[in-house]
């Protein structure tokens, strides 16, 4: 059997350092989930999402809670707070509405926006206070 | 004379009660920082509920966890999972009361909250420290607060304790409005 040289041995393990190195800083680094490439789980109306976190939020927060998912409504209200948009879309619901945040990206499309407007929406859910709330936002239509 | 002056007060009363009592905010910022030898922590929260009622300056506050947005998706994934278990926790809380609210002004001033804080399902009573000014159209409360891990049963695991420091700054920045429906 022939023996390997100290210095293949050596390359050998370096390069097995030099894989698992980069390995380990890609899972380090790895990169958010693309919003605007990516296709939405769930489509939903804006109604019928807010109801089911009053209903029963638990279940919702299952169902709904950091998924991408997309909502169809009416616009009732276009604010922008630090530089980022924030789009309400209308409910039925006496209080509560879907609050979506948009991203960076869209916020530079918000002026082409104007309330009572029907527009579908996809973002990533992050539960329900008075809200449905949505981050990431990206429009999808018009 | 007497009829109307007393409709007349009736409907003053009326009209005050009427008149703004609640202020909120539904896009609160909270921000929280720790300093690691290998890579600061920092995630900001810009989703935050935040209610105050004039009457008695009682406050309350509701955040969701999965709010919290991380520059590293990694670092997100793992607060959410292992530090918060956010599935099993999705909201911290804040309940108390604004002392001396009566005071605030429109320059803003220090003022002391005291309540409970809720986060991971542990609940501690706390005093935080702010500025807050107040006019007829915003009551504005910002300042920062230490929270210790340890309080909340916020476990690290053991390989990763010397990267993340027990004491977590956290900041907040409320800008509330009168509450109309």
């Amino acid at each position: 059997m022939k023996r390997f040289s100290k210095k293949a041995i050596l390359i050998t393990v370096l390069v097995y350092l030099l894989i698992g190195a980069f390995i380990a800083y890609k899972i380090a680094n790895k990169s958010h989930l693309d919003i605007s490439s990516t296709s939405p789980q769930i489509s939903i109306e804006a109604t019928k999402l807010i109801d089911e976190f009053v209903i029963d939020e638990t279940t919702a927060n299952t169902k709904y809670l950091d998924k991408l998912i997309a909502v169809n409504g009416t616009i009732s209200s276009i604010k922008i707070k630090d530089e980022k948009g924030i789009i309400s879309l209308k409910t039925d619901d006496d209080f509560g509405s879907i609050l979506c945040h948009l991203s960076n990206e869209a916020t530079k499309n918000i002026s082409q926006l104007e309330n009572g407007q029907s527009i579908q929406i996809k973002g990533i859910c992050t539960g329900f206070l008075m809200d449905v709330i949505l981050v990431r936002c990206e429009i999808i239509k018009p | 004379m007497k009829y109307f002056l007393s409709l007349l007060t009736l409907f003053l009363c009326l009209n005050s009660v009427q008149s703004q009592e609640r202020y909120l905010t539904k896009n609160g910022t909270i921000t929280f920082f720790s300093k690691a030898p290998i890579e600061n922590i920092e995630a900001k929260n810009q989703q935050v509920l935040s209610i105050i009622d004039t009457k008695n300056g009682a406050i309350a506050i509701s955040i969701l966890m999965k709010s919290f947005l991380f520059e590293k998706a990694l670092m997100q994934e793992h607060f959410n999972e292992n530090y918060v278990e956010s599935d099993k926790f999705p909201k911290a809380t804040f309940k108390g009361a604004i002392l001396n609210f009566e005071s605030i002004s429109n320059t803003p001033s220090k003022f002391q909250v005291k309540g409970t804080i809720t986060i991971h399902g542990e609940s501690k009573e706390i005093i935080i420290e702010g500025l807050f000014s107040k006019t007829p159209s915003q009551i504005i409360a910002t300042g920062d607060f230490m929270i210790n891990l340890d309080d909340f049963k916020v476990k690290i695991p053991a390989v990763v304790a010397k990267n993340i420091a027990k004491n977590i700054k956290v900041s907040f920045d409320f800008n509330h409005q009168p509450f109309q429906k």
